[in-house]
């Protein structure tokens, strides 16, 4: 059961044990606390890395032991969970300088990183977590380790938006739990990838599978926020940015969509979703919450609210990727994993930087940004051009295969929603980028800054302005160089293959 | 590192120099940021480049399209696959290709030395320390080499995902050009553009992605051939049609043209006009199925409407009071004219061997002389020091090759007229010289307005054009004429006419009859209107027809739907919000029922004893009893 576990439980080890660590550091202590964070963000970032060159070769890492009979822990390092892992890793590194600039000067910054690390480190778990009862774990320890960073703030909205968070929340994760039990009653133990356990009961236990897989589908859809399941998602914006950005790119939200993928393809096979007629309903709703996403998005006047409703639009492309049947659907879903985790990070480091440097929150202040800060708003064009999907941005690589998928399975109108989400996009996030560089503003003699604080030399502070710049680089590259092995199309170009030809 | 590489240059060039220009812009940016914090003044950084001499500076910009003009001339016909690019890249330089790559960068390269000149106020003002002349360069200095490097991928593209991403950029980036000048108008004219073009581009994604799906393709040609054996071809080959149709203004998508093109720089314009458009017909080019299979209904629908975007444009156009509308009507006249041919092309495949080369000769005759056109109208509104014989000449020189009476537009009209006799599409030939007539008037129209401008710009004494600017139209207008001659063209199949052949004697008054047709009514119109102030009146009351025809139609219908569908978004969003209050007060109440368990506890505790005594006495008398 355990080879190599060793490297496993050293990269879950950097983020579970800083933790601990940043609580025992007194709050002054910024020279330390800085360090450690950055350190352990490296540190792990090459651990991952370690492990996808060893899972590229063929190596298998895993860690397992049993909690009580026929129930057991179990760590695993596939390619599908190094996938994400390698995203959480280096999306985390960018959000800790990112965060480590943004509090500067603030209260509470001991409190905030400690559970900052417990979150990366639950994400880490759950994206090495080897069967539905590890994933269960790490899935509610993110829940409450991110319910502290969201009420970071204090104020009456933020804790009102977190009681709503955890309401939602723990709703889903009690239907999860249920769904996980009565799974474990109906199949026993399934790990991760056993899809024959399922395949194999007869069909009198079809409609069994059915209930539970609708009841898994409400537990996480909560975090990967389907419609009607995400009313959290754009309250919980009065987050601090960093947090925001990590929300959204990569830990809850992405959580749930992941474990929408595991279950998809590792519990039930992607076989046998189909083959209970799972996947068009999984279609339907992505779809719905796709268009639905943008055109709420179209109504938004706050920065970060519009790019909330963005997110549960975009999020759902994953979601449409796995329930198209095909190579090109799965590649889809996967991919956009990835891509939009760093589009959406960009965006919201930059929306991030708007506040904290000009004290901007609505969209109609944003006039002429565009020349005061001009690294953090080509930053944010290419983030939003990528999520209309112009290429050479990676977005445009997601709507090709999700096209491509959804002509495979049959389902020839999915590019009528893709294209409409596509125009839908380029109306809510054009704008944007017509105010930022097209209209005069403050440095034109026309109005002012809401509330200017020079941060740094140049537009901003440097630890907030280039890793906004950094993840923008990553987006354009990721989409100019997608034929490179190891790029996040390859890669999951490489899941799918094993996903259709074991 | 082999020849086949230089296609990449030729796309990589441009990019540097944009790459470079932001790269300098940053700096000079960051600098007066820095001096900002100690002076507490911003100062919009003066000149586009550091310190190095101007000519340079500028020798390097419209150095641009150089490479891929280079390429075009001299390079053999090659191919370039590169796997990491994208979805894997794959460029190509065949017969059609090359054609619309010279004439695309020559374009370019003229239009840049042209800007050169037209700009030079403006880079004066800028130096002066004015911040909005200063904006509006840098911004056409960043924009400029982008666009046109999407503009040339786009052509060189073999694989589909290159193709898009070069349409893509061309597109977005082309919006900055048109806005350049920062006016109301300006605005609005960018604003069709780009919603038209994104519109575009949503119809140009589907039908994109459904038909390399189907054909499970990558390459341009795999996905015409797959669309010629498809199902569903009709719906795919439509939307294929209708998306690159807002680039080459099909009639009702062509909304945009009459608005953008004479609020944008005018060299901006002779390449919107001259080359950019052509990316529409070579995007028809690309993806239809032509010559492969008939899709008749189809084709039918396609020549209908181009001929009338030919005559409709053209009566429409002739209304116009600024040149540069009345060019912008007839560019969707002549594209009419060439969507028409389309049409026959997915009608009768047979033909297409021959009407390929007619058309490519058509469009690369069109581009060359519209953006000379183009060019002219500057050149009249700053008239430079040369005899006014010349002048005129040198403009009316395009407008008649256009009108099909002179040089290129002669072998173009007939080559195709030949080609089409011989197939015995004799009624399309003729209502094609009739709408040639449409051109002739509206190239009169635009000499009539540009002779306006030119008095008024000489009775005001305005200062004269600079010599980069005339030399670069003078060039383009001569280039343009001769271009059968000097550029590759595919050739037509043996034994029909070729690109450059002159036609014959006796066919010359066949050919030349709409031109003089044309000049005949626009003298008989001057004439008249001067004796019968009546028809003056009448003629003067069309000119107050707005640019952009339907636009404002579209607008009205688009602004009510999206009311509605906010409307009902906003119900559901607030249906939502309800749930969850709903939700949320119901948790309160269930609160207060649970404070109101504990009073009831207290209670309980301050009467446990008596409580338990009274049930207890009530427990024995029952078991008494």
């Amino acid at each position: 059961m355990s080879d190599n576990p060793g490297l496993l439980l050293a990269t879950l080890a950097t983020s579970l044990l800083v933790a601990p660590i940043i609580f025992l550091l007194p709050e002054r202590a910024w020279l330390a606390r800085t360090s450690l964070n950055l350190g352990a963000a490296l540190l792990k970032l090459g651990l991952v890395a370690l492990m996808v060159w060893g899972v590229a070769r063929g190596d298998s890492y895993a860690f397992g032991f049993t909690v009580v009979e026929g129930v057991s822990f179990e760590l695993r390092a596939d390619p599908l969970g190094i996938m994400f892992a390698g995203l959480s890793s280096l999306l985390w590194l960018f959000t800790t300088l990112y965060a480590i600039g943004y509090l500067e000067g603030s209260d509470n910054r001991k409190r905030f990183f400690g559970f900052f690390s417990l979150c990366v480190a639950s994400t880490l778990g759950i994206a090495l977590a080897g069967n539905l009862f590890t994933f269960l774990l790490f899935y509610e320890l993110l829940t409450l380790s991110t319910y502290p960073l969201v009420v970071h703030r204090g104020t009456p909205k933020a804790l009102a938006a977190g009681a709503t968070y955890l309401r939602y929340t723990v709703s889903g994760g009690v239907l999860l739990l249920i769904a996980v039990v009565a799974l474990h009653v109906l199949a026993g133990e399934v790990s991760f990838g056993q899809r024959e356990i399922l395949a194999e009961l007869g069909p009198e236990q079809h409609p069994w599978l059915i209930g539970i897989f609708v009841l898994l589908m409400l537990g996480l859809g909560v975090k990967a926020a389907l419609v009607p399941l995400h009313g959290w998602l754009p309250q919980a914006m009065v987050a601090p940015a960093p947090v925001s950005a990590l929300l959204h790119a990569v830990a809850v939200v992405k959580a749930g969509a992941f474990g929408i993928v595991r279950v998809v393809y590792d519990v039930y096979g992607i076989a046998l979703s189909y083959e209970l007629g799972l996947l068009t309903g999984l279609a339907i709703i992505a779809s719905f919450t796709i268009l639905y996403g943008s055109l709420r998005a179209l109504a938004q006047v706050d920065i970060k609210r519009r790019l909330a409703f963005s997110t549960v639009s975009q999020v759902s492309y994953i979601m449409l990727g796995i329930s198209l049947f095909g190579p090109m659907g799965t590649v889809a879903g996967l991919a956009h994993l990835l891509h939009q985790g760093l589009m959406k990070v960009t965006l919201f480091f930059c929306a991030g930087n708007y506040a904290e440097e000009l004290g901007i929150h609505r969209i109609d202040e944003l006039d002429g940004v565009g020349r005061r800060m001009p690294g953090t708003s080509l930053a944010f064009t290419f983030g939003a051009l990528g999520m209309i999907g112009i290429p050479p941005l990676v977005g445009f690589l997601s709507k090709w295969y999700l096209g491509m998928g959804a002509i495979q399975a049959g389902m020839p109108w999915v590019i009528a929603v893709l294209v409409a989400s596509s125009l839908l996009n380029a109306a809510y996030f054009l704008p944007i980028l017509y105010r930022l560089w097209f209209k005069p503003g403050p440095l034109e003699g026309s109005g002012e800054w809401p509330h200017e604080r020079r941060l740094g030399r140049l537009e901003t502070s440097a630890w907030l302005l280039w890793p906004a710049l950094g993840t923008a680089a990553f987006s354009l590259l990721a989409g100019i160089f997608a034929g490179l092995p190891l790029s996040p199309l390859s890669w999951a170009s490489l899941i799918a293959t094993q996903e259709y030809l074991p | 590192m082999s020849l086949a590489h230089l296609l990449l240059l030729s796309v990589a060039w441009p990019l540097c120099v944009a790459a470079l220009v932001a790269g300098i812009l940053a700096w000079r940016h960051g600098h007066a940021l820095v001096e900002q914090r100690s002076s507490g003044r911003y100062v919009v950084p003066p000149g586009i480049a550091g310190d190095w001499p101007y000519r340079w500076r500028v020798a390097l910009w419209v150095s641009a399209p150089l490479p891929a003009l280079a390429v075009a001339l001299a390079l053999p016909e090659s191919m370039l696959t590169m796997e990491w690019w994208l979805l894997g890249g794959d460029w190509r330089l065949d017969g059609t290709r090359r054609a619309l790559l010279g004439f695309t960068a020559l374009l370019w390269a003229l239009a840049g030395g042209y800007a050169h000149g037209y700009l030079s106020g403006k880079a004066r003002r800028a130096r002066h320390g004015d911040p909005d002349a200063e904006r509006d360069l840098q911004a056409f200095v960043l924009l400029w080499p982008l666009t046109l490097a999407g503009n040339l991928m786009l052509i060189l593209a073999e694989d589909i995902a290159s193709f898009y991403t070069g349409f893509a950029i061309m597109t977005f980036a082309a919006y900055g050009l048109v806005v350049n000048a920062g006016t109301r108008e300006a605005y609005r004219g960018g604003r069709a553009y780009l919603i038209m073009a994104i519109l575009g581009e949503g119809m140009i994604l589907a039908g994109l992605l459904w038909a390399a799906a189907s054909a499970e393709t990558l390459t341009l040609t795999g996905l015409r051939e797959g669309l010629a054996v498809s199902a569903q071809a009709t719906i795919m080959a439509t939307l294929l049609w209708l998306g690159f149709g807002v680039k080459a203004g099909v009639i009702g998508l062509h909304v945009w043209l009459p608005l953008a093109h004479p609020v944008a720089p005018t060299p901006a314009s002779a390449v919107l006009s001259g080359a950019m458009i052509k990316a529409g017909l070579l995007g028809w080019w690309q993806t239809l199925p032509l010559g492969l299979t008939a899709l008749a209904g189809l084709g039918t629908t396609i020549i209908s409407l181009g001929l009338i975007a030919a005559f409709a444009a053209a009566l429409y156009g002739v209304t116009q009071r600024h040149p540069k509308a009345v060019l912008a009507y007839s560019s969707v006249s002549q594209m009419g004219m060439m969507t028409a041919l389309i049409g026959v092309g997915l009608l009768a495949p047979s033909l297409w061997p021959m009407l390929l080369p007619a058309l490519v000769l058509f469009a690369v005759h069109h581009g060359l002389n519209k953006g000379a056109l183009f060019l002219g109208v500057g050149i009249t509104e700053h008239p430079p020091r040369m005899p006014g014989w010349l002048l005129w000449l040198l403009l009316a020189l395009p407008a008649l090759s256009l009108a099909g009476a002179l040089a290129s537009g002669l072998s173009a009209k007939w080559m195709l007229k030949a080609g089409l006799y011989d197939a015995g599409w004799n009624g399309l030939v003729l209502l094609l010289t009739l709408a040639a007539v449409g051109t002739s008037l509206l190239m009169a129209r635009t000499l009539w307005c540009q002779a306006h401008a030119w008095q008024k710009a000489r009775r005001q004494g305005v200062a004269a054009a600079p010599l980069s600017m005339t030399l670069a139209w003078a060039s383009g207008a001569l280039l343009a004429a001769a271009v059968p001659w000097w550029l590759m063209l595919p050739e037509a199949p043996v034994g029909a006419v070729q690109p450059s052949d002159l036609p014959p004697w006796g066919e010359l008054a066949g050919l030349m009859w709409p031109a003089l047709l044309g000049a005949v009514v626009t003298a008989a119109l001057v004439v008249a209107s001067h004796l019968e102030p009546r028809l003056h009146t009448r003629l003067s009351h069309a000119e107050r027809l707005p640019p952009g025809d339907l636009w404002p139609l579209y607008v009205v219908a688009t602004h009510s739907l999206m009311e509605r569908v906010r409307r009902g978004v906003a119900q559901l969003g607030n249906a939502q919000e309800a749930v969850q209050g709903a939700a949320a007060s119901w948790a309160r109440q269930a609160m207060v029922g649970l404070t109101a368990l504990q009073r009831w506890e207290a209670v309980l505790r301050r009467w446990a004893v008596a409580l338990m005594v009274v049930s207890g006495g009530v427990l024995w008398l029952t078991l008494m009893r």
